[in-house]
C-alpha cells in the first residue's frame, strides 16, 4: 500500500469529481501544506485566458509563463503586470533554467523557436479548433530545451449544451547531434454538460493523460518545430479518439450495465432461441 | 478556509461508487500527523451510506438490503421489509450485523407491501444487479421507494451506480423523486458522468402496481433520452470543440506550416476569439 502523502493526494484527485479539481487541490493544500509546490506543478487545471496589452492577442496562462503574479505573453514576450526590474525572480535571457513559475525567459535561440512554435500552433489551432486560443512557452535545458503547448476552446454560450476543451502538452527535447529525443506528456481536460426537460441534468467531465517518448532526426531549429508539431498533432488525434471512446462509449455502456432499457428475461430468451437455431444448423 | 474536518468530510462525500475504502485510505495517509481526524469521519460516513443507498448482505442471507435515511430506525439500525428484519450497519466497513425480526405495521404497511410486490419483478426485469426497498416515512403519511444498482470493475478502472428515489403521497396521489447516474472511469485519467433527473407525476390509482407502472415508464423514457444525449453530445458539443481532422481531411504538413499562415491570412481566417 502506498503510504506516501503525495501519492495519496494524486490518488484522491484521480477519484474525486474532476469538474472541481481546483477546489480539491485547494483543500489538499490546506490539509497538507508541505505538498503545495509538488501538487501545483503536477496537477493540470483548466487554463485561464488573458489579453496581451502590447499585441491585443489572447494568450493562455500556466505555471510555465508565470513569475509571481505576472504572466509572460508569447506574442510580445512581455510580462503582465511588468516585473519589478530589481526583483526578477527568474534567470535572465540566455541563462539556463528549468523554471516554471519563476519567470523562465528562454534564451535568444530558444525564444526564436518559441516565436515559430506560436505561429505554427496558431495555424494548427485554426485548422483543428476553428477558434479558441493557443500559446507555446519554451525554456532552456542543459542538453536542449523544453516547452509547453497549450490549446483551449470553449463552445459558444447559450444553447442546451456546454463544452470546454483544454490541451496541455509538456515536452522535453534532448539534443543529441543529428537526432533529438522528445518526451511528451499530454493532458486533455474536457468538460461537457447538457440539460433538457426529459433529460434533466447531465455532466460529463474529466481529464486524461498520455505520454510518448521518441527519437527523431533534426536538421535545423525549424525541424524541431515540425517534429513537435507532428508529435502534438498525433497525440491529440489519439487522445480525441480515446476521449470519444470513454466519454460516449464506455460511459454509455456502464449505464447500460446498470440498467437495461429492454426486458432482461426477454433478452435471455432471445439469446437461448438464437443458440438453439445455431445448434440446429450445425446438426 | 475550510477546517480540516470539513475537508476530509467533503472527500468522503465525493467518493465515487465503490471507492470509499480507497478514499479513506488516502485520507489516512494525508492526516498521519492528526490521526484523530479519521475518527471524526463518523457523521460523514453515515451521510454517505444514507445518500448513496449503500447495500449490504444480511449475515447468512444472500439478498441485498439498502441503507437510507428512509429506512433508518436510529442508533445505526435500519430495516428491510422484504426480509422482515432490522440490522445494525457499520458505515466504515459497510457491513450489516445484529439482525432482528422487524415487522412493519401502521397505516401504510399494506401499501408498502403491495408496492414491494410490484417493484420486485420490475427491478429483476431491468436491473441485472440491484437492491431495492419500500419504506413507510413521515409518521406513516408517505412511502419511499428506493432502487440502487452498482457495478464495480476496479480492475478495468471503472465503477458505476444508478440510484432512484421516489416518495409517494397516498393522500394526493403525487409521486416525486429522482433518478441519478454516477459513472467513474479512471485509467490514466479521471472521467465522471453525473446525471440527475427529477420526476413529479401523479398516480391516480394510488395502488402499488400503479406506482411501479409509472416508475417503469418514466425510467424507460429517461434512459432512452440519456442514451440519445450521449450521441447528441458527441455529434454536437464535442465535435464543435475540436475537429478530428482539418477541413482538408489531411494532417498538417509541418514543413510548410509557414505558408499555411499566408493562405490563411488571405482567406481572412486569422481570427482570434
Amino acid at each position: 500500500m502506498s503510504a506516501d502523502p503525495f501519492d495519496s493526494a494524486l490518488d484522491l484527485l484521480r477519484r474525486l469529481n474532476p469538474k472541481h479539481t481546483a477546489e480539491h487541490l485547494n483543500n489538499l493544500i490546506t490539509l497538507a501544506p508541505d505538498l503545495t509546490e509538488d501538487l501545483l506543478s503536477s496537477v493540470d487545471q483548466p487554463l485561464a485566458v488573458r489579453r496581451c496589452k502590447q499585441t491585443g492577442r489572447d494568450y493562455l496562462l500556466c505555471d510555465y509563463n508565470r513569475d509571481g503574479d505576472s504572466y509572460r505573453s508569447p506574442w510580445s514576450n512581455q510580462f503582465d503586470p511588468p516585473l519589478d526590474e530589481g526583483g526578477v525572480g527568474g534567470v535572465g535571457a540566455g541563462g539556463s533554467n528549468e523554471g516554471a513559475g519563476e519567470g523562465a525567459v528562454p534564451g535568444e535561440r530558444v525564444r526564436k523557436m518559441e516565436i515559430k512554435a506560436n505561429e505554427a500552433f496558431d495555424v494548427y489551432r485554426e485548422l483543428y479548433y476553428e477558434g479558441g486560443v493557443s500559446s507555446a512557452y519554451f525554456w532552456n535545458l542543459d542538453d536542449g530545451f523544453a516547452g509547453v503547448v497549450l490549446l483551449k476552446k470553449s463552445s459558444p454560450q447559450g444553447g442546451n449544451s456546454q463544452g470546454v476543451w483544454d490541451s496541455i502538452h509538456v515536452f522535453e527535447a534532448s539534443e543529441r547531434g543529428r537526432t533529438s529525443n522528445y518526451r511528451l506528456t499530454s493532458t486533455v481536460i474536457l468538460s461537457l454538460a447538457t440539460k433538457g426537460a426529459t433529460l434533466g441534468e447531465l455532466d460529463l467531465s474529466g481529464n486524461m493523460t498520455r505520454q510518448v517518448d521518441t527519437d527523431l532526426p533534426v536538421e535545423s531549429d525549424e525541424s524541431h518545430i515540425a517534429n513537435i508539431g507532428r508529435l502534438v498533432e498525433d497525440m491529440e488525434l489519439k487522445m480525441r479518439n480515446l476521449l470519444q471512446e470513454v466519454y460516449f462509449g464506455k460511459a454509455k455502456d456502464v449505464v447500460g450495465d446498470l440498467r437495461s432499457v429492454g426486458s432482461l428475461s426477454e433478452g435471455q430468451r432471445e439469446r437461448e432461441t438464437q443458440r438453439e437455431i445455431i445448434g440446429s444448423m450445425r446438426r | 478556509m475550510s477546517s480540516a474536518k470539513a475537508i476530509v468530510s467533503s472527500f468522503v462525500e465525493g467518493a465515487p461508487p465503490g471507492e470509499l475504502a480507497d478514499v479513506i485510505a488516502d485520507i489516512k495517509t494525508l492526516t498521519l500527523s492528526t490521526p484523530s481526524l479519521v475518527k471524526e469521519l463518523g457523521p460523514a460516513l453515515e451521510k454517505y451510506s444514507e445518500e448513496q443507498f449503500i447495500t449490504a448482505k444480511l449475515p447468512g442471507g444472500s439478498q441485498l438490503v439498502v441503507v437510507s435515511a428512509h429506512s433508518s430506525l436510529g442508533d445505526g439500525r435500519y430495516y428491510d421489509v422484504e426480509s422482515s428484519s432490522s440490522f445494525a450497519f457499520d458505515h466504515a466497513t459497510q457491513k450489516a450485523s445484529a439482525v432482528q425480526s422487524y415487522v412493519l405495521e401502521g397505516a401504510q404497511a399494506d401499501l408498502v407491501k403491495s408496492t414491494l410486490k410490484a417493484l420486485s419483478p420490475y427491478v429483476k426485469e431491468h436491473y441485472p444487479s440491484a437492491a431495492y426497498g419500500v419504506y413507510s416515512i413521515e409518521d406513516d403519511s408517505r412511502i419511499a421507494i428506493v432502487i440502487v444498482a452498482n457495478k464495480y470493475s476496479p480492475s478495468n478502472f471503472w465503477n458505476g451506480r444508478w440510484r432512484s428515489l421516489y416518495i409517494f403521497d397516498p393522500s394526493s396521489g403525487a409521486l416525486e423523486g429522482s433518478a441519478k447516474v454516477d459513472v467513474h472511469y479512471y485509467e490514466d485519467g479521471n472521467v465522471r458522468l453525473l446525471t440527475k433527473k427529477l420526476v413529479a407525476v401523479s398516480v391516480s390509482s394510488g395502488t402499488g402496481a400503479g406506482i411501479i407502472k409509472e416508475i417503469s415508464a418514466g425510467e424507460k423514457k429517461y434512459q432512452e433520452e440519456l442514451n440519445r444525449s450521449f450521441t447528441s453530445l458527441s455529434e454536437g458539443a464535442f465535435k464543435g470543440l475540436r475537429r478530428q481532422l482539418p477541413v482538408t481531411r489531411q494532417k498538417i504538413e509541418w514543413d510548410k506550416v509557414a505558408s499555411y499562415r499566408l493562405g490563411q491570412d488571405i482567406g481572412g481566417g486569422s481570427s482570434r476569439r
